[in-house]
This record gives C-alpha cells, sequence and structure tokens, in this order.
C-alpha cells in the first residue's frame, strides 16, 4: 500500500483511507496481542512565529506594520511496533510559511514501514520503505519542528525554502547501517526513491508561467555519520541526486530535465553546555534538454555557517551564527547577472548574522526570539517578493516563535 | 550563661543534624544499575549497545527480544547521572536524539516514569524492559544487568 508509486499522498481522501487501514489493522492486531498496542505512541508540535523586517518580506507581509503571523507549523504522528523488528511511523503536517490558507493543506510528511532484519551488539541493520524523510546534513529530516532546530530558522543557505519540497522526502526504499565501533559509531543510509517537485521549485526554476507540468523522477540520497564518543565529535557527509522531468506544453518548446546534486559536509563538537556546528554545501543544479537554450543553465552554489550554541541556567540557550550563501560560485558578487539584466547582484548571494534565544518554560513549551542582520537576497523567498528590482540588498528581521508539544 | 551553652548545644545539634543530610547527599551518589525484566535472557551489555538502546536506535535485546526503555525525567538527578557516567552522553543530546527519532519516523521515544519505585514497577511488568535504578531500589522481581 505505501509503496505504491500511483498513491496520491497529497490528496486528503488517500490519508483519510490509509489512515483507516491503519487503525483497522492496528486494531486486529491489538485484540490479537494486547502488548501491540502497548507500544503506540502518538507525539506532536505546533509552533507560531511573529516576523518583523525593515525592508523585504520573508514568509509573509512581514515589512509591514504588523509584521507577519504567517509562519505555523502544525504536526502529528503515531507509530507502532507490531512485531519487535518492525516499527509503522506516520506523520501528518500542516505548514504555512507566507501563503495563503491553502498553503497549510495537511500533506503525508512521511509513512514508513521500517523492518530491522539485524540487531546486535556489534550492528544494526534495517530498511524503511514508503515515504521516507531525507538525511540530508545535521536538521533536514526535522526541518519543521521548532523543538529539534537551534533556532527559529535554520541557516537558510543550506535549509532554504525555494527548494525545499525537493529536500523533504522520497518515496521509495531506504537502508540504514549502524556499526559499533571502539570509540564510536557509523551510521550510513542510501534512499533511492522519487522525490516531491512542488510549486516552489518551478517557481526557482522560472518555470512556474511556462505550460506544462515538472514531474519527479528517480532520485538517490546517502549519508555517513561518525559519532565519536557517545556524540561529543559528530561528522557527517551528505550527498543526493534528484531529477524531475519537465513535460512542456508549449508550442515549440521541447520537454526538459532538472538535476540537482548537491553535497553537504557537517562537522559538530558538543561539550555539556556549548556546542559549535558547521556545515559546507556545494549545490550544483540545471536545466538540460530543451531545445531553446534560453532554459538550459548549469550553475554550482555554495553554502556555509558556522554557529555557537551556549545553553545556560539549565532551561536557557543563546546562538550566534554566520551563515554565507553564494548562489553561483562563477559569479560570486552577482555583478555578470546583473550585467545580464536578469535582476539585481544582491539576489546572487546573502550573508546573515543571527543571535538567538531559546527559553524552555516546560518540556512542553518553548518560546524563541532571534535577530538577523542580512546582506543580500539570495534565500528571499520568491513569492513573498516578486519583484527582485524592489527589494533592499542590506536588511534586518526580528522573529519571535512559541512551540507546544505533546 | 546556661542559655548560652544550651544555644550553643542547639547550634552543635543543628551542625550534626545537617550532617545526615550530607550523608544522604553522599547516599544519592550510589551506584546506578542497569536493570531489566526477569525473563530477559541477557545477563551483560557493552557500552556502546546500551548506549543504542537508549538512544532508541537498537529496538532488540542481542538475542531478538522486543527491548522497552524506561527512563526518569530529564530534570531528575539519577537520570543526569545515568546518562552522563554510565553512557557517556549529556541528558540534553538523549532528548534531541529522542525528538529526532519521533519527528522523523526512525523510532519511538522511551517510556517516562516520574521515579524510581515507578521504574521498578515498570520494569517488574513489562516483557523485555530495561532501565536502571540506585541499589536501593533493587528487589527480587528484577534483574540487575552487568554493563562492560
Amino acid at each position: 500500500m505505501i509503496v505504491s508509486k500511483s498513491f496520491r499522498w497529497s490528496d486528503p481522501r488517500s490519508i483519510f483511507a490509509m489512515a483507516a487501514a491503519l487503525v483497522l489493522g492496528f486494531s486486529a492486531q491489538a485484540r490479537s496481542d494486547e502488548g501491540v498496542l502497548d507500544t503506540l505512541q502518538m507525539h506532536g508540535f505546533l509552533s507560531q512565529a511573529l516576523i518583523i523586517t525593515d525592508d523585504n518580506n520573508f514568509f509573509g507581509p512581514s515589512s509591514e506594520s504588523q509584521g507577519s503571523l504567517k509562519f505555523t507549523e502544525i504536526g502529528a504522528n503515531a507509530s507502532l511496533r507490531p512485531h519487535e523488528d518492525v516499527l509503522l511511523a506516520a506523520q501528518v503536517l500542516s505548514r504555512r510559511a507566507g501563503g495563503d490558507g491553502s498553503d497549510a493543506r495537511p500533506v503525508l510528511d512521511y509513512g514508513v514501514v521500517d523492518y530491522q532484519m539485524l540487531s546486535n551488539q556489534q550492528r544494526t541493520f534495517g530498511v524503511q520503505v514508503g515515504r521516507f524523510k531525507n538525511p540530508f546534513g545535521f536538521y533536514n529530516q526535522t526541518r519543521d519542528v521548532a523543538f529539534t532546530r537551534p533556532s527559529i530558522l535554520l541557516p537558510q543557505s543550506i535549509y532554504f525554502d525555494r527548494t525545499r519540497s525537493l529536500a523533504l522526502s522520497g518515496d521509495g526504499v531506504s537502508l540504514y547501517h549502524d556499526e559499533r565501533l571502539s570509540r564510536g559509531s557509523l551510521r550510513t543510509q542510501i534512499g533511492v526513491g522519487q522525490v516531491q517537485a512542488g510549486d516552489d521549485l518551478r517557481q526557482t526554476l522560472r518555470l512556474d508561467s511556462v505550460p506544462g507540468s515538472l514531474d519527479p523522477k528517480r532520485s538517490a540520497i546517502g549519508q555517513i555519520r561518525y559519532e565519536h564518543d557517545g556524540g561529543r565529535i559528530v561528522a557527517a557527509i551528505s550527498a543526493a541526486s534528484a531529477n524531475a522531468r519537465f513535460n512542456s506544453s508549449m508550442p515549440g518548446l521541447s520537454d526538459g530535465d532538472f538535476y540537482f546534486t548537491p553535497w553537504v559536509l557537517s562537522l559538530q563538537y558538543n561539550a555539556e553546555n556549548w556546542s559549535l556546528t558547521g556545515e559546507y554545501a556545494l549545490r550544483n543544479s540545471g536545466l538540460e534538454n530543451f531545445n531553446n537554450p534560453a532554459f538550459n543553465f548549469d550553475v554550482t552554489g555554495e553554502s556555509w555557517y558556522v554557529q555557537y550554541t551556549r545553553r545556560f541556567d539549565e532551561n536557557w540557550q543563546w546562538l550566534i551564527r554566520y551563515d554565507h550563501l553564494i548562489s553561483n560560485r562563477d559569479d560570486r558578487s552577482g555583478e555578470a547577472f546583473e550585467a545580464s539584466g536578469a535582476g539585481p547582484a544582491h539576489s546572487q548571494f546573502a550573508k546573515d548574522m543571527t543571535l538567538g534565544l531559546q527559553w524552555n518554560l516546560n518540556p512542553r513549551v518553548m518560546m524563541a526570539a532571534e535577530y538577523h542582520h542580512v546582506n543580500g537576497t539570495g534565500w528571499l523567498p520568491i513569492q513573498d517578493n516578486p519583484d527582485p528590482s524592489e527589494t533592499s540588498r542590506r536588511w534586518n528581521m526580528l522573529l519571535f516563535q512559541l512551540s507546544l508539544r505533546f | 550563661m546556661r542559655r548560652l551553652s544550651l544555644l550553643a548545644l542547639a547550634t552543635v545539634m543543628l551542625l550534626i543534624g545537617l550532617s545526615p543530610v550530607g550523608a544522604s547527599t553522599i547516599a544519592r551518589e550510589a551506584e546506578i544499575l542497569l536493570v531489566a525484566h526477569p525473563d530477559v535472557n541477557t545477563r551483560q551489555l557493552n557500552r556502546d549497545t546500551t548506549r543504542a538502546i537508549f538512544a532508541m536506535r537498537q529496538r532488540t535485546w542481542p538475542d531478538g527480544q522486543a527491548v522497552r526503555v524506561f527512563v526518569l525525567d530529564n530534570s531528575h538527578p539519577v537520570h543526569a547521572r545515568f546518562a552522563k557516567e554510565q553512557l557517556t552522553v549529556y541528558p540534553h543530546q538523549l532528548q534531541l536524539a529522542w525528538d529526532r527519532m519521533v519527528f522523523s519516523g526512525t523510532g519511538q521515544a522511551p517510556d517516562r516514569v516520574r521515579n524510581q519505585a515507578e521504574m521498578r514497577e515498570r520494569i517488574a511488568a513489562t516483557p523485555g524492559a530495561l532501565g536502571y535504578l540506585e541499589r536501593e531500589y533493587l528487589d527480587d522481581r528484577v534483574q540487575v544487568i552487568s554493563m562492560e
């Protein structure tokens, strides 16, 4: 059921059908074995932010006097272990990030059957089938859950919204392997499946006004992660190859192919009360095979950040981060881009200095505030700023967020 | 004068009276042991496996039986000591690991108990259970698992 490629996850009826099937399946199981229902867990979260900018809009009309409240994340999940080697887990997510209400339509975030075929003192090996979360960098798998983020916004140079749908999850098969070494553990994950190719991607590729459809093709993602000494040092390398085909219905324009091959190197040092984190990404992407060469392109972007977080007084944490995005390594200043008439130079980079504060009032409630000073608009959402020539190069942003969970 | 000496005596007694508190603080530093349901066949776990089980990455005992993990609140001193001393991870790292599992579909959260008495009851009543207790909370309904 979950592997079926024609299954329409985004269709609410499908979600309902699946939920009903799972509940029926669960209750049938539960009758046969009371212990199974003991393993049922349900969790959820809700986050609401207020965003205020002096210039440019981020997730809604943030530069207007009242700021923007259009950043809301709501999720709920359930998991169950019907057998000692099997985990069933699914999460529904509703996320609004600047768009109108339809943005917040609930979608299936993940839905997997996880089978751990080998598990002993030396290693664990398992497989996930269904819609699995992509292991990419340190934060991608839970990027929408405020409690797992060090700040309200993740470093946008790597976790930006423009190609969010591509990064989120895959529909297919993912294998994972945990090997315990003398001083640490090595975790490898490889996933193959279809990515999501949403409207965000089409807009980013400037194909939103071209008649046709952008359809996902087979893609792959992999991560190798080493944790030393109980997680004091964590190092990871992630790579992905995401693909989609644009089926043109514009007279005279052929079909074309989209490719995206990002690499991320991640490093973290954890002490009792502070962590130092850095990630570096190279993002190669392009369109090819269009008969009109004006559509084809190939660029490599570069992203990195360095982040220091400090815990204090048990329930507080502050953060300082420098985050740097270059859209095209061959045109770091964006001058060639501007000279070509495509848009302002400052849309080709973003240098973001962030200060943040988090307060866990109790294990279920968190409040956070942060300040960004940004030079460049490289990751500014296009839907919030339809005319790039009207954006300001230097801008400031304040965010406040309340998060709850159960 | 007599009053003064009474006061002095009272002060001394108060000071002495404080010392059992000090002693119990030391007693609270008592050894924390890995504890399991009596039917569990595994007698010994290495530290990496123990850590993987408490991080909820490994879901079964080495012989294949499903494991059910019980923990005290993050703010409980026994939990903090167990995490730091036995697993060599910080409680907030464990919490983050659980959150990442729970919200990415890669695992479940451990079961929470309020205190060690409840920990003992739940472990005794749950097949495959694993938790931890200070020695004084042990009884014959649970078994101690040694950690290499």
